[in-house]
Formats: structure tokens, sequence, C-alpha cells
């Protein structure tokens, strides 16, 4: 079985019952797991993405049909052999330390999940260690620092040091974002990638692992 | 037959009644004692637990609404802001409202080249500057985040530019209980002293809690200083619909007032009688791009509410925004947006309006719009005077006069309006009335134009009263010790 149409439908418009029965069907169906996931869920979360950058869908429309995926994703995922789940990338993500806003980071979590990446969210107020050990632990692709205040910027700085630091640095590549944060200031503290929003920084992270 | 002082009807805005402005009070306290908050500063915590405060999770707090009653009632229904020479410039009471810039936009407009820059420390002096020079901009907030400056520090060199080119009064951001003690002895310095600043402030801190219902330490310890040093303070928590708070506006205001009270309660607590400004931010996340609108209706709607509910139950003065746009550039977007919040702002009688002059969602700032709100703000105050009702505006004479003058006989040529016009009409400075071919002879320029070019002017012609030497070198020193 190849067709997933209803389970994309089901996807795009954030019908949780409905997916979630689709993906029953797949499953009771015999059809391969990994297709499910990439043919299915990650192909109908692209679709998500497209119409959400051209205005056709609002963030909480958009929000929905990841924790639609998600809940699909709980079905799905204990039936893979550890290690067998293909996924885009390893991103482990957090808002810098000191700093305690989260939402535009949960954001950027939620779109990179959406678009297939595996995460890890270390929450707020995250240090420089936390980061480092984090990365080192799960085999990081990819770590990503969100900042809203201009005095907490620093730590996004010492974070990299720390990478360097920990011998990590070459193996992850680092992207920030966040409302005080610059292109320049990304290459100043040479970070890999800055993303002035959720949308972008999807893009931005499929770049950097040289995904289509 | 004797003449009669007829009162002038004030054009006002009300958006509640009385009925939902209680239930959004009521959802508020119902917040605080069943919901509770996050209060991670430990002397605050104590505070609010020797104070009747249910605590649990270490620190997680429920607050009972008498502890509430009790702030309300010891903070005081009017602040006065002074200027920098210690007079009277802001009186923060009834419906008085006043406009003022914004804080920390990381990108300003580049007042030469149009261009989208950093903002550096020489801005924050330029944006203190022009408020200064502008009659209809009541204070100043640095507008700026500049990049040139030590990061740590980075809120005492734009306080201390701010003091060195401009004489009115200044609403200033802090970040942890550290730099604020510095800017306050910079405040000191400028009147000469710690008692005379306490006696005539002119400096008021904005600082943020954190929706939803989240009160972080450095922010406490900021709040804690202001009230021992009796300095004015606002504390909004940024509870946007749809971000920070319940998409739906009554939740969010709710959740805003909730998150108010509690930086209200503790400020009374550490400091009684000190001065409180209410009032949260209550604008709208942007369902697109996630942005904090800056030019939505939303936010001009729940600060016409508040004031309602300041009239109704709180009795304090409140925060407010206006003037603002999410706008790219100063364009048409800009221009209509800005005067929506505007003219609103004064309509529903708000109190301390800051904001005036941001573009791009408070991402970058701009001269030229301070310069083009100041016209708006003084279009917008010519319209809520109304229209005074007496002999000398029923100018029935003038009417006698000139209907029975016979040909030749104009009211433009009449007494009456040689006394009344300046008056009796809205002049305006930038927004354009010329004849086409005046105009075009002109330039043909566009507001924008003319607003940047006023601007130029005014930086160039503009004199701000100097700092005396002493302050100066006090200042210098300060800041080689930070």
């Amino acid at each position: 079985m190849s067709d997933f149409k209803g389970l994309t439908e089901a996807v795009i418009k954030g019908d949780i019952q409905t997916a979630v029965a689709e993906t029953q069907t797949a499953l009771d169906a015999g059809a391969n797991l990994q297709d499910i996931l990439d043919k299915g869920l990650i192909a109908a979360m692209d679709q998500v993405g497209e119409k959400f950058s051209t205005g056709q869908m609002f963030v909480p429309q958009m929000l929905r049909s990841a924790k639609t995926m998600q809940e699909c994703m709980k079905l799905i995922k204990p039936l893979f052999q550890e290690d067998e789940l293909a996924t885009k990338g390893k991103v482990v993500i957090g808002t810098v330390r000191q700093d305690l806003h989260d939402i535009g980071k949960n954001l950027v979590a939620m779109m990179m999940e959406g678009a297939g990446f595996a995460i890890t969210d270390l929450g707020v107020d995250v240090s420089p260690k936390d980061f480092t050990q984090k990365a080192q632990e799960v085999g990081a692709d990819i770590v990503a620092m969100s900042a809203l205040l201009s005095t907490t910027m620093p730590a996004m700085r010492e974070t990299i040091e720390a990478l360097q630091e920990a011998g990590i640095r070459d193996k992850v590549k680092v992207m920030i974002g966040g409302a005080p944060v610059t292109e320049n200031f990304a290459s100043e503290i040479k970070a890999d990638s800055y993303a002035p929003d959720a949308g972008s920084a999807v893009i931005a992270a499929k770049k950097l692992l040289s995904i289509s | 037959m004797e003449s009669l002082e007829i009162p002038t009807f004030q054009p006002r805005l009300r958006v509640l009644n009385r009925e939902q402005a209680l239930a959004i009070h009521g959802a508020a306290l119902e917040i605080l004692e069943k919901t509770g908050f996050k209060m991670e500063h430990p002397r605050a915590l104590k505070m609010l637990a020797d104070r009747d405060c249910e605590i649990s999770d270490g620190d997680w707090v429920r607050m009972p609404p008498h502890l509430v009653e009790e702030a309300l009632k010891s903070a005081p229904k009017q602040i006065s802001l002074y200027d920098q020479k210690g007079a009277k410039a802001i009186d923060l009471t009834g419906e008085n409202s006043f406009y003022g810039t914004g804080s920390d936009a990381t990108f300003t407009r580049d007042v030469e080249t149009g261009e989208r820059r950093r903002a550096v420390l020489k801005d924050v002096g330029n944006f203190a500057t022009l408020v200064d020079g502008l009659e209809n901009i009541d204070f100043a907030m640095s507008m700026a985040n500049p990049e040139d400056v030590p990061i740590d520090d980075i809120y005492v060199y734009v306080f201390a530019e701010m003091v060195k080119n401009t004489t009115k009064p200044i609403v200033f951001i802090a970040d942890s209980g550290r730099d604020i003690a510095k800017i306050h002895e910079i405040a000191s310095s400028v009147v000469r002293g710690e008692e005379e600043l306490q006696r005539k402030p002119f400096i008021l801190n904005y600082s943020e809690a954190i929706s939803p219902l989240r009160f972080p330490e450095n922010v406490m310890e900021k709040l804690i200083f202001c009230a021992q040093k009796q300095i004015p303070l606002c504390l909004p928590s940024g509870s946007n619909a749809g971000g920070g708070a319940p998409v739906t506006l009554a939740g969010a205001m709710a959740l805003g007032i909730a998150e108010n009270l509690v930086g209200l309660v503790v400020h009374q607590l550490a400091g009684k009688g000190s001065p409180f400004l209410f009032g949260p931010n209550v604008s709208a996340l942007d369902m697109r791009s996630s942005v904090v609108c800056y030019g939505c209706p939303e936010w001009s709607l729940t600060q016409a509410a508040l004031a309602d509910m300041r009239d109704e139950i709180y009795g304090l003065p409140i925060w407010a925004f206006a003037g603002a746009s999410d706008s790219k550039v100063v364009d048409a977007q800009a221009g209509a947006e800005a005067m929506f919040s505007i003219i609103t702002a004064l309509l529903s009688r708000a109190n301390l309006i800051h904001d005036v002059g941001f573009l791009e969602y408070g991402s970058t700032s701009s001269l030229e719009m301070i310069t083009m709100a100041n016209e708006l703000i003084a279009m917008s105050r010519f319209y809520v005077k109304g229209i005074p009702v007496n002999d000398g505006t029923l100018a029935l004479e003038a009417i006698e006069r000139v209907g029975r003058g016979g040909p030749g006989s104009i009211f433009l040529m009449d007494d009456h309006t040689y006394d009344h016009f300046m008056e009796a009409l809205f002049l305006p400075k930038l927004l354009d009335r010329s004849r086409y071919d005046a105009w075009k002879d002109e330039s043909a320029m566009d507001l924008y134009k003319r607003c940047n070019m006023e601007t130029k002017r005014i930086l160039f012609e503009h004199e701000v009263a100097p700092k005396a030497d002493v302050v100066l070198k006090e200042i210098e020193h300060i800041l080689k010790r930070t």
C-alpha cells in the first residue's frame, strides 16, 4: 500500500482522530513504517510548511498539524527498532543561559519536528555546558540556540566556545535566532546559520545538512 | 442676556461596561488565588509567604485577594514626573495623556541614507535630542539597543546618553539590581542628590515579567530596588493574545492584569506607598508571522478597556502605547497605524503612552516616524478638546457684521477671525494642504520626505540645555567604573 492520501489530508487539516485512525489502518494493512513516516506524515508536513509560507495557513493551524503528526508518531515510534528510524537529523535546541523566553524557541522546535528532525528540547536558561553535554550524548547534528534579550546574546558565543572546547564544534552545525539576533552577529560569533523566524529555521536546517 | 458658562464636552471613548470590567478583574483575582504564579526571587517569595500566600513546589505561589486590595489602597493614585530641572512635566492622574518613545529597537532607519542598520549609541543621543525638540513628545526612552557599547552595561550607557541629550523625563530599562543602581546614581547626580530625585523624580523604570505567570529573580530585584528608592515603575508582562496569553482578549487582559497585580503587591510590600504605574501590554501575536503586533487594533482596544477598568476599579494611572507600526518603512501603513493608536489612546484616556516612533513591530526605530507622530498627536489633541461653546465662539456679532456688511465684507477680513483663528483651528506644520502648483514647485515632497527634512532641521538647530560640568564628570566617572 503506497497511497497515504487520507492520512496526509487529515494531517494537513489537523484532524487528529482521522489521522490516528488512518495511521492504524496503514499499520494493520502492513504498510512499511518508514513509508508511513516519509510518504504520509512528513509529506503532509511539507505541504503544511508550503501552505504556511505562502500565507494559506495560520500558525495555530500549522501547529495543530504538527500535533496531529506527533499523535500519529506515538503509534509508529514503538514499532521501529532502535536506530532504525531515519530522521532528517538530530537537533538539540534551547533558550540560552539566563534567558527565560520560550515562545519562539518552541515554535522552531515544533516546525523542525514536523519537517522530520529529531528534537531534543532543553527548555530555557540552558547553560553552555548543558548544550554541549546533550549534543555529545545524542550525537547532535545541529545545536539551535534562541535569545530574546540582548543581554543574554553573549551566552551564544560562550556556548559555541564550549562546543569547541569539548572538541565537537566540527561535528555539529550551530543555528541561532531570536529578536535581537542578526546575520552579522551570527557570523561574528561563527555560528553556521541565522534564521529570522521558524519557517526559515527549517529551511536553514535542511540547507546546513544538505537535505532537499 | 447674561452669558452662561457652558462646560465643553470632551469626546471620550468607553469600550467596557461595569459588568465586563468587574468580570475581568474577578478572573484576574481567581488566577492568582487558584492557579498561582512562579516567584523566583527568594526575598519576594518570603514576603508573600509571610503574608498569607500559599507556597508549593518551592516557588509556586497562590495569593489571596485581600493582598491585592491592600496594595491597591496603599499605591498612590497620582504619579508626577519632573523634567531634569525640577519642573513638573508629567502629571499622571485622571484622564491626562502623555506621549513618549520606546526602548531597545535593534535596528534604526538611518536619517541620512534611509537604510535599515544596527543601532549605535549616537542614535540614542539623536532620538533624545529629537524628543527634546518636539512639543508633543513628553518623555524619552532609548529607542535603541546600541551595538557599540559593552553589553553588560548597555543600559547604563544608554541612560547616560539620554541624560546628555534631553531635559525631559526619561523612562529607562535596566537588566538587574546591579545596573539599576548605577543608573540611579547617574539620575541622582543629575538633580544633585538622591533625596531630590525622590522628591521630584524624572525617571520611571520599565520592566517586564514573563507571561504566563513567571517572575524572574532579576526582574523582581529591580522592582524591589525601585520600591525602596521610590522610583516610579511599571511592570507589564507581555501577555499578548495568542503569545504569552490566551488568544481571546478578555483572557489575555485577565492574565496580564493578574501579573501586574503580583508586581503591585510585592512592590507595595517592599515599599509601601511607592509609585506604581499600572497596566499590562496586551497586544496580539500575528497569526501568520508570530510577531507581536505594534499596529494592530487589539492593543488599542485592550488599553482602552484598561482605562475603563482604572476608572471602575483600580484608580491607578496606566501605561499604554501608540504611534508605532508593523510596517518596515514610514509609508501609508505606518501613518495609518500610528494615527489609529494615537487618537484612540487619547480618546480612551490612557496616561503614559510609549512606543512612538517604532516601525517593524518594535524592531526598528525611525526618527521621521516620531516627527510625523508629533503632528498626529497635535491633530488628535485638537480633536479631543471638543467644541467650546460661548459668546466668543458662537460669534453672533461677527455673523452680523459680515452678513450685513455688504459687498467685500468677508470673515477672513473680520477682526473676530484674526483674534481667534490660532486656537479655533488646527494649523498643521507637516501635513500638506498646499495648492497643487506650490506643492509641485517644492519638489513634490511626500510626508516622509518632509518629516525627514524637519527631523534633520531639529537635530541641527535644537539646543538641549547642557548639563553642568560636574554632572558630566560624575557620569564619566560612573561609566568608567562599569
